[in-house]
């Protein structure tokens, strides 16, 4: 079996589009598992060890890829030929710089007393609601074939999750570790 | 012999061939070998009935090191040659363990590297590789004789937590008591495997796992036979031992003695002991009293539990980590599975309670569940026991990365990833003309290279000159199901071929085990005549067990004299085999291979006609 070659969603046999059953993705992950994990050549030659050691690690960043709604949209746009990689100042629109600065600014604003956990979590719950959103118009994007729109979506997906990711640090930071 | 174990055409063979693998626990305390004897996987026993082996090692002048309670004796009159709790010790530098812990009884000396420390002892420097490898053979030789031969396998079981110099110590100690591993497995899934495994449970369990040394905390899903690791953490330095340590403070300081335990490693020893009998009790009674240099002292579970607060606080805020890590609440976890024999103290289980709201399974014994669940994997693994749906997907527990400008660490590996694992990524020069790379791989979940723990350093050299920043250098990291990593570097813009692969510094490289191997076998030779000795019972009881089964298939082929002389070497050959007489089972085995060959020819002869004929009768009648 060679994974190297396949695009992630034909590794899984699902349909190449943003919104996916993670039901099956999940279940089909683990029928590959079952073929190509390393403990079921645990008896055999160094060469099928080591390619079930590669087989397995390409199925595992395959499963990591389409498993995260942020990693899938980018992964579709590379399939597309979209390059996210560079990304120019003018490309993104103005509002959306204006929103994330916004966002950020109430991050820091947020007071180390007793009421910042809850400030935090409402501060999550606000950004949660814009990831929906945005995900839900990257699928319609993505569907219609606008990639330029599709790829701002992705740019302002990328922000938000920054943002998940540093609220978080600041809980654990405060949680003590 | 070989024509006594002829097999019907089609059918099984009489005595099928399995092989002998075991699952090891090799604990902080206690260590523990378990195999599938018969039906189910049980923990094998040693000659006194004993499965649990104290991890202690005693070092004698010229002689075999003692192992288990044989050596825990000798720890109050020889402190310094009697190690225990070694595997605090794998994978640390003399800085790091001086700065762990309070008191070592132990002299340290300059090991092989600075990653291995050894212990100067009676009999010569040990570092924790070969003294665990002792606790290793012990348990290997505890096998060979419950299997009756030369294992083919094991599985051994490390924290889930441990990086990846302790993973490569564990695994050349393995290697140096002579084993194949298999796998080295997490203790936390070990333990999960060990209770869900027959039953068709799906849902999310976590596993607390309180050692002697170590604390891991693991977050499970079980789906269909698949348990995915969603997320572990932990400490590999919390465990039992810091109770003992805290109870032993108290009682020093409550008794307000003269003696200097600093200076007194025989007074600090059974200070230790008797703060760990302390804490025994307490698991049995609410209150109880510790006599001390003449003062009686009186402690109960309340005040034991707001002595090790913070110790609790610390496990409980390592449980709310894992959660997060995994994305998951605590109205997810439908199962709490407790390992370790530090679980067994009231003041654990009651915090665990309530913090989840739950109780926990503890149906299998704490001591003994990870060796089970290694001991099933091992049976697994080594093809014994057909499970098509059986996985297990562990996770990398500490990130993994390279220093870049201004002493940062860039990530390459994140925590709680699938394994195995190979990540690539790109870097560039930041000189003109520059023709060499320093890579400093780490391990660790801080910004700072000096908060993380240094894997390898290595040089890329032979990168063509360039401007600076077009030299293109791919840097792989692969984490294999071990857990174990190696790194490559290679030049990609102008096709070069600078390439470089490195393991951590801490394994040892081949010739080293092998140069050990040899110098442990040369102070064996004593071992090789047990071992003689042992084949050939083991060869006569198989040929006995041949001949019995061959005689219950076919005993018309021979007559009463036939079955009363090959009954007779039978009984003298049993007879041998307990006395452990060398020459007399080799002689009998003969005389009863000699005897029994006619008999084999005779039923050679009934089989390859019955076969000719077609099925036999009694397959007829069943179809």
């Amino acid at each position: 079996m060679q994974f190297a070659s396949q695009n992630y969603f034909q590794l899984f046999s699902i349909t190449e589009k943003f919104h996916i059953d993670l039901g099956v993705l999940a279940s089909r992950y683990h029928e590959l598992q079952i073929e190509t994990h390393p403990d079921k050549f645990a008896d055999s030659t160094e060469q099928e060890k080591l390619m079930a050691v590669q087989n397995t690690s390409i199925l595992n960043e395959a499963y990591a890829t389409l498993n995260s709604p942020l990693k899938r949209a980018g992964y579709l746009l590379y399939l597309h030929d979209v390059e996210v990689e560079q990304v120019n100042q003018d490309e993104l629109a103005m509002d959306l710089l204006m929103e994330q600065l916004q966002l950020r600014e109430s991050l820091e604003e947020i007071s180390n007393d007793e009421s910042a956990q809850s400030q935090l979590d409402d501060l999550k719950s606000r950004v949660r609601d814009k990831v929906e959103r945005c995900e839900l118009s990257f699928g319609i994007n993505m569907e219609e074939k606008k990639y330029p729109g599709a790829k701002e979506l992705f740019h302002e997906l990328q922000f938000l999750h920054k943002l998940l990711s540093e609220i978080d640090t600041i809980e654990e930071r405060r949680l003590g570790y | 012999m070989a024509l006594l174990q002829i097999s019907e055409p089609g059918g099984k063979p009489i005595q099928p061939v399995r092989k002998r693998a075991v699952g090891i626990d090799l604990g902080t305390t206690n260590s523990l070998v378990a195999a599938r004897c018969g039906g189910s996987v049980e923990c094998l026993p040693d000659d006194q009935g004993e499965c649990l082996l104290s991890s202690i090692v005693y070092y004698r002048k010229g002689k075999e090191p003692l192992v288990g309670s044989a050596a825990k004796s000798e720890m109050i009159a020889n402190p310094g040659d009697t190690i225990a709790s070694v595997k605090r010790l794998l994978g640390k530098s003399l800085s790091e363990i001086k700065a762990e812990r309070q008191f070592i009884p132990y002299d340290f000396n300059e090991g092989r590297d600075d990653q291995t420390p050894a212990i100067r002892t009676a009999d010569g420097d040990k570092d924790p590789v070969i003294i665990s490898s002792d606790i290793l053979k012990c348990l290997v030789r505890r096998a060979e004789d419950c299997m009756q031969g030369a294992l083919d396998g094991a599985v051994i079981t490390v924290p889930a937590y441990f990086d990846d110099a302790q993973r490569q110590q564990t695994r050349d100690a393995a290697r140096l008591a002579g084993l194949k591993v298999l796998r080295l497995l997490n203790e936390p899934t070990a333990a999960a495997v060990a209770y869900g495994l027959d039953s068709q449970d799906q849902g999310n369990v976590i596993v607390f796992d309180l050692g002697g040394g170590t604390f891991d905390v693991s977050l499970l899903s079980l789906q269909k036979g698949i348990f995915e690791v969603l997320a572990t953490g932990g400490d590999t330095n919390l465990g039992g031992d810091d109770f003992d340590y805290l109870l032993a403070d108290w009682i020093r300081n409550s008794a307000s003695s003269e003696i200097d335990y600093d200076a007194d490693a025989s007074a600090h020893t059974s200070l230790l002991h008797q703060a760990n009998q302390a804490k025994h009790r307490l698991s049995e009674s609410p209150v109880v009293e510790v006599e001390h240099q003449g003062q009686s002292l009186q402690i109960d579970n309340i005040r034991f539990a707001q002595l090790c607060e913070s110790l609790l606080d610390r496990t409980l805020l390592i449980c709310t980590r894992v959660l997060r890590d995994a994305g998951k609440k605590i109205e997810d976890i439908d199962n709490i599975v407790l390992v370790g024999g530090a679980t067994r103290m009231p003041i654990i289980r009651s915090a665990v309670a309530e913090f989840f709201g739950k109780e926990s399974m503890t149906e299998i014994d704490p001591d003994k569940v990870v060796a089970l669940g290694a001991g099933i994997q091992a049976d697994i693994l080594i093809g014994n026991k057909p499970a098509d749906s059986f996985l297990l997907l562990d996770v990398n527990p500490l990130s993994l990365g390279i220093e870049t400008m201004g002493e940062l660490v860039e990530k390459i590996i994140p925590r709680n990833t699938t394994i195995p694992v190979i990540k690539a990524q790109e870097f560039t020069t930041f000189k003109d003309g520059q023709t060499a790379m320093s890579i400093h791989v780490v391990q660790g979940e801080r910004e700072l290279v000096s908060d993380c723990r240094s894997l390898a350093r290595f040089e890329l050299k032979g990168i063509p000159p360039m401007v600076a920043g077009a030299a293109k250098i791919r840097v792989e990291f692969q984490v294999d199901a071990d857990g174990l990593l190696s790194v490559s570097a290679r030049e990609l813009s102008k096709g070069m071929s600078a390439e470089i692969v490195v393991k951590p510094s801490f394994g040892l490289n081949a010739d080293t085990i092998e140069q050990m191997l040899s110098s442990s076998q040369m102070n064996a030779k004593n071992d090789m005549k047990i071992r003689a000795l042992k084949e050939a019972q083991l060869e006569a009881r198989q040929l006995i067990d041949a001949t019995i089964n061959a005689i219950d298939a076919d005993s018309s082929l021979l007559n009463e004299p036939e079955k009363k002389s090959i009954a007779a070497i039978i009984e003298k050959l049993n007879l041998a085999i307990t006395q452990d007489e060398q020459i007399k089972i080799h002689a009998l085995t003969e005389q009863l291979n000699r005897i029994s060959g006619d008999f084999a020819a005779r039923r050679m002869d009934l089989h390859v006609s019955e076969a000719l004929r077609g099925e036999s009768i009694e397959k007829l009648e069943k179809s």
